[in-house]
């Protein structure tokens, strides 16, 4: 059996804790501080009942609830209150999945009753944090995130061999994780209308309509998991960080400001992993390109920034138009080794020299305490 | 007992450009606080800033963050009708008042 707690409009709720004054009002959490330029981070669920949900920009969302509350989201109280629940979750001695930064599942095969740990949980999270959890158990991951979803928010439910066909007819097929609008589409055209018409479906049918992801999706719903596929590969397959820029811009160095900035990031978490990448990924967006993606493998894998930024410059090459308008922009390190290239010249030594000193810095005095001067182009307007 | 999976300090706690975003109630100020340290849980009483004294009637929330080798413990403290971020640096022991929430 597999509990999953999900916690109910979680950075909304932590600011509603903070500022009580904003409980049982709309909330808007904003990504930014300018309200007017950015997009909903989080919702309460006064702001959801006028339809306000994440990744909505926030013009739309204050002309849909004009008296809704913004506050910019600040990660760091965010970060700390995931971290808690986590050590907190950490003290039941289950095996303990921390699948996002609101949701975490609990191994409780061997418990002997999930509903009261279930509940329990509950009301330590409100009583520790001021905020409140839902709770689904059922047997595998796939079934407890559903369940989790059932009786939000502060509510709980369990799938059991009892409830669970009548459970899964009253819900549409979107629901499941993974489902999205292509996938539930293709489905309503094959006449699977609710979750119980997926769950009932062959392995075959799910082959034959969403390839081998089809047998992933039948092996999710009906398999009794455990953590153990988890545990045996729990390296990372890829480093990247992404980022909505202020403003679309054709500014080259603005945007090769970001492009190093990104590259730094993802290699630092590389250096921090004892990882290198081979595969460069960069991805780019932007009124007249759209959706760019290109990736590009190297002989030699690298975990330095400059190299990164390079790499993905010539990647960049590729977009045929001259200076484009972008948007947002992410770099991504794959197909990662365990050590990177050995220098053979001298200046590349003093790179790496040069690389591990910055990081101790960084660590010792905060993230942004040194970094490449061309990093400060990414302030400009 | 085996945790794996996300890491959210992966994801967030990167460098985040600054003056992208304005934000005028910032004060970020030094202030004199009495506080209670008992344990590992510090509890702020009263803070006096600008000359003023201000009596902590509840911290409604407390979060800490890390700033390189320091760090910061946040509260959110109402006083009178007010709401106030204050911080404690555990490097430098020193007390400020970061923003009048509301």
């Amino acid at each position: 059996m597999i509990l999953h707690i999900d916690m109910d409009a979680f950075f909304a709720s932590i600011e509603q804790a903070i500022n009580p004054r904003l409980k049982g009002k709309p909330l808007i959490v904003g990504s930014r501080a300018n309200k007017l330029h950015t997009v909903v981070c989080a919702a309460s669920y006064e702001a959801k009942a006028y339809g306000i949900d994440s990744g909505m920009p926030t013009k739309e969302a204050l002309r849909l609830c004009p008296e809704a509350r913004f506050v910019p989201a600040e990660q760091g109280r965010y970060i700390w209150t995931s971290e808690n629940i986590l050590e907190l979750l950490k003290e039941y001695g289950f095996e303990l999945v921390y699948a996002s930064i609101d949701e975490f599942q609990l191994d409780i095969r061997y418990a002997p009753q999930p509903e009261s740990i279930g509940r329990d949980i509950r009301k330590r999270i409100e009583q520790r944090f001021n905020i409140t959890a839902s709770v689904g158990i059922a047997k595998n991951c796939l079934l407890a995130k559903l369940a989790s979803k059932l009786n939000k928010p502060n509510g709980m439910a369990i799938l059991t061999e009892k409830n669970l066909s009548r459970i899964l007819a009253g819900l549409p097929a979107e629901n499941l994780c993974g489902i999205g609008a292509k996938s539930s589409a293709v489905l309503n055209e094959l006449g699977v209308k609710t979750c119980l018409d997926l769950y009932q479906k062959p392995p075959l049918f799910l082959k034959r309509a969403f390839g081998k992801q089809g047998l992933n999706l039948y092996a999710s719903l009906h398999s009794s998991d455990s953590f153990e596929g988890l545990k045996a590969d729990n390296r990372p397959k890829s480093i990247g960080h992404s980022y909505t820029l202020p403003r679309a811009s054709e500014n080259t160095g603005f945007i090769k400001a970001w492009i190093r900035l990104l590259s730094e990031m993802v290699s630092r978490r590389l250096r921090e992993q004892n990882l290198a990448c081979r595969t460069a990924h960069l991805w780019a967006s932007g009124p007249e390109i759209g959706n760019f993606a290109a990736q590009k493998t190297f002989q030699a894998a690298t975990d330095d920034g400059y190299e990164l930024y390079l790499r993905c410059l010539k990647i960049i090459a590729k977009i045929s138009q001259k200076a484009p308008k972008i948007r947002a922009l992410g770099v991504t390190g794959s197909n990662l080794t365990l050590e990177s290239f050995l220098p053979l010249f001298k200046e590349q030594k003093r790179g790496e020299e040069i690389n591990r000193a910055v990081d101790r810095i960084n660590t010792r005095l905060g993230e942004d305490t040194i970094y490449p001067a061309v990093i400060e182009l990414t302030k400009i307007c | 007992m085996v945790q794996s999976g996300f890491n959210p300090r992966a994801r967030w706690d990167r460098h985040i450009p600054q003056g992208e975003d304005y934000q005028p109630n910032e004060l970020n100020e030094i202030i004199q606080v009495l506080a209670w340290f008992r344990n590992t849980k510090i509890t702020p009483r009263w803070f006096i800033w600008r000359g003023r004294k201000y009596k902590i009637k509840q911290i409604t929330y407390n979060w800490q963050e890390r700033q390189g080798g320091a760090i910061i413990n946040y509260f959110s403290v109402c006083s009178g009708a007010d709401l106030y971020q204050i911080s404690f640096n555990n490097t430098t022991s020193g007390w400020r008042l970061n923003k009048i929430i509301s």
